[in-house]
Formats: structure tokens, sequence, C-alpha cells
């Protein structure tokens, strides 16, 4: 049925309460359109369904492994059946997640860093129950979870900075189902301070990058950059700018990218 | 970020600077409430933004902008707006269909047509929003609401018998909505 024919049934009644509804709509102030949140706010969520790959393959390769362990010494006849047993909750990380520092260093006399913590998908009430509570000790609280049921079937990873003797923060995080891919010059990247506290204007860009990433490029307001490179371990030279691989996450990596005093985020990106 | 990336923001930029006017009158007369309308099309916005690769070059974004508000709104702000908006009676119990009793006898400004409007079920206010002020079609108004053309039918046709019994819904009319 073609508009104008369906317009043509409107009664009088329907007709009245439209012109009605189209009046009520100038009691709304309508604003100037937040552009720049809105931006801000759909890379977090594509930062979060990003993740998502993660979380799967770790859950899956978890899941498979621990299987493995369990049966190791038992005859094979029974093959189907062991990969079906399900690994404790201890070793898919359920109660205590897997812990990575990807980058650390010192400002105004104060040591900072950013880590990522990996937490297993609980497989049921009590393991989720568990899992609320564990998180809620490490002081971290997943997204969009309001009972601890709606963890169940999900993992959850918090990247977290912290600087001098402040309880870390999480500044990038979610729980999620079923994972994205990553790949080539994928990005997302949020910039932050080191710390809520005002005192602290040092700032830091942490992302992740697919596991080809080589190099990082952060470009700050002033026109200077910041590369980060992938690296191992840590050095006294270690400028904090890095790439790292993050246990528990194995389809992605992380990096952090450390802005000069004086100069704020511009952009970020996979140049190798 | 590369030249592409931009060249999509700017883009998104543009088409959400066209539309926040409309859809922020449409989240208003879904959620009856100025935090709440922007709160949904904030929501909407940062989905379609996630999703703008895709939707930017889409036949019909509008089509996926509105059914990610109605989704949004179905989603978060139901329960939340029957809690705010509903009266209760002295069992406790939320009341979804408003009488004709005294309270909606004062039904004489757009507050009055916009309470009833609030006290809708969701889906009748979604029917009735959707048909007659986005004046979309029964088959636009049912892919936006992810159900069929008879449901639309029912619930805009339920929604708007509840509105027409707002005594003074004339007059209304014929002062352009306003005393």
């Amino acid at each position: 049925m073609s508009v104008d024919r369906e317009k043509q049934y409107m009664t009088q009644t329907e007709t009245d309460i439209a012109f009605l509804l189209a009046d009520a709509t100038d009691e709304v102030e309508i604003g100037i359109a937040p552009v720049q949140a809105v931006m801000r706010g759909g890379r977090r969520r594509r930062a979060r369904r990003w993740a998502m790959a993660a979380a799967t393959a770790m859950v899956v390769l978890g899941g498979s492994a621990g299987a493995t362990l369990a049966f190791a010494g038992l005859p094979g006849e029974h093959r189907a059946q062991e990969v079906a047993k399900p690994a404790p909750p201890e070793a898919r990380h359920v109660y205590e997640p897997q812990r990575t520092e990807v980058s650390r260093g010192t400002y105004q006399g104060k040591e900072w860093h950013v880590s990522v913590q990996v937490w297993g998908a609980p497989r049921d009430e009590n393991e989720a129950d568990r899992q609320f509570d564990a998180m809620a000790e490490l002081g971290v609280m997943p997204a969009e979870v309001r009972k601890p049921a709606d963890l169940i079937g999900k993992m959850s990873f918090f990247a977290t900075r912290g600087w001098g003797e402040e309880h870390a923060q999480q500044v990038m995080f979610n729980t999620v189902r079923k994972p994205e891919s990553y790949a080539g010059t994928d990005l997302e990247a949020i910039a932050t301070r080191f710390s809520s506290d005002p005192a602290s204007s040092g700032r830091l860009v942490i992302g992740i990058v697919a596991r080809t990433a080589q190099e990082v490029t952060c470009h700050w307001k002033d026109g200077r950059t910041s590369v980060a490179h992938p690296a191992d371990g840590f050095s006294a030279h270690d400028d904090g700018n890095a790439i790292r691989t993050v246990d528990g996450f194995p389809t992605a990596n992380w990096f952090v990218c450390v802005a000069p005093q004086g100069t704020v985020y511009q952009s970020a990106e996979v140049t190798k | 970020m590369g030249e592409r990336d931009n060249a999509r923001n700017e883009e998104f930029q543009s088409f959400m600077i066209g539309r926040w006017p409309r859809l922020m009158r449409t989240a208003f007369l879904l959620t009856g409430e100025q935090h709440a309308a922007e709160d949904l099309v904030q929501t909407t916005l940062e989905q379609v933004f996630v999703a703008w690769r895709k939707v930017g070059s889409a036949d019909d974004p509008e089509a996926y902008v509105r059914r990610v508000m109605i989704n949004a709104h179905a989603r978060r702000h139901r329960r939340k707006l029957k809690e705010f908006l509903a009266p209760r009676d002295d069992s406790g119990l939320v009341r979804e269909v408003p009488d004709t009793g005294d309270r909606i006898a004062q039904a004489d400004d757009r507050s009055a047509l916009l309470k009833a409007l609030a006290q809708l079920p969701p889906r009748q206010r979604e029917a009735v929003v959707l048909r007659y002020w986005e004046d979309l079609t029964e088959t636009q108004a049912a892919e936006a609401m992810g159900c069929s053309v008879g449901t639309v039918k029912s619930n805009a046709a339920k929604g708007i018998a509840k509105l027409r019994a707002i005594p003074g819904l004339a007059d209304m009319v014929a002062q352009g909505g306003r005393n």
C-alpha cells in the first residue's frame, strides 16, 4: 500500500492527533547535536565489540586445554566425551583474571602503569556469583551488568590505569559473548590522563590493534608524535610507548602511547 | 586514523547534525521527558556510528536509525518511563491504561497529551508515534518495530482509541494544541 493510499484512511481523530503530536514536540529543547560525545561513545562501543573476538577465542581455547589436562592420563577411547568435559572455573580464570602489564613509567615522581585483566566466562549462576564478588573485590565493574547472572556465558576485560598510590581505575572494558574480527589497520583507542586526580595532566592513549600491527603512531595536537612498537618485557630505557600481547586476549594486541608534556591527543593509527 | 576514516566521520557528523532535531522530537514523544529523549537519541546515534560504514552506504539509513531507536527505547526506557509517569493505585501496581477520570479530564494542554501518550503501553506508543508523528506507512512502522503490519495496525488503533478519550481533544486541536 502506498503512503498516499494509507493516508486516505486517516480519520479525523487520527489527523487531530497527528497535529497534536507535532505541536507537542515543540516542548522539547533541541539543543546542539553532541557530535563529539556521540562519536566517543560509539568508539567505546566499538572497542567493546572488537574485544568480543578475544573473548570467545579465549573461552574456546581455555575449554579445550582444560579438558586435555583433565584427561591426560586416561585411555583415549572416550575422546568425544573428554573434549566435552568442561574445564574447572579456576582454569578458565573465572575467579581470578589473567593480568598483563602493558606499560609503565614515571610522571611527576610517581609511577604510573597500564594493565589489562581478562576474566573467563562463568557457566552458571554459582560461578557468576563468585566472579561478581571477585570483581568487586578488585574494584572493577563489568559493563552493562546489573546482576551476577548477566555475566553467564560472557568474558570480561578491563584495561586499567593507575598513578602513584591511588587505586587503578578501569578505562576501557567490556563484558561480551561473541567475538568480532580485528585485523589489518583496525585500531580502537581512548585518550586519558594518568589519573582522575586533577594534578595529573599527563596524557596516555590506550588501545587495541591487530596482532599483526608492528607500529602504532600517535599524533598529538602540537604536531609531535609518539611511536609504539611490539615489546617483550620491560627495561629502564622504556619510554612507555609499547605494543604488547595480553594474556587471555588472543585475537588482538594492546598498545599504549605517552604524550609529551603540554599537548593532547589528536589521533592514532597503525603505521606498519 | 586514516583518510577514509576521517571522511566517514565527517559524513556521520553531517548526518547526525541534520537528523538531530527530528530524532529529538521523536524521542521526546517516545519517552515523554527531555533528558530521557537526549539519552535515547545519543544511544541510538552511538550505535549508528559504530555501524556507519554499513549504514552510511545503505539505501535507507533512516530506516536503520528508526529501528535502532525503537529497539533502544523498548530495551531501556519502557520500564523506567512507566515508573516515572504512570499513576499508581492503592495496590501499588502500575496501570498502563488511562481511564477517563478527573486526571485525564484536566487534559487541556500539551502536557496532557504527552502524559496520555506516555501512559500507553510501549508498543502502542511506538506505533502511534511512528504512524502519526513520523508519518510512516504501516509497512515502514512494522519494519521499525520489528513486527507485522497487523501488529502495527492493532497497536496504533488501540493507542488512538485511548488518546481520543482525552476530554477536550477537539478543543485542543481547534486551539492548536494549547490553551
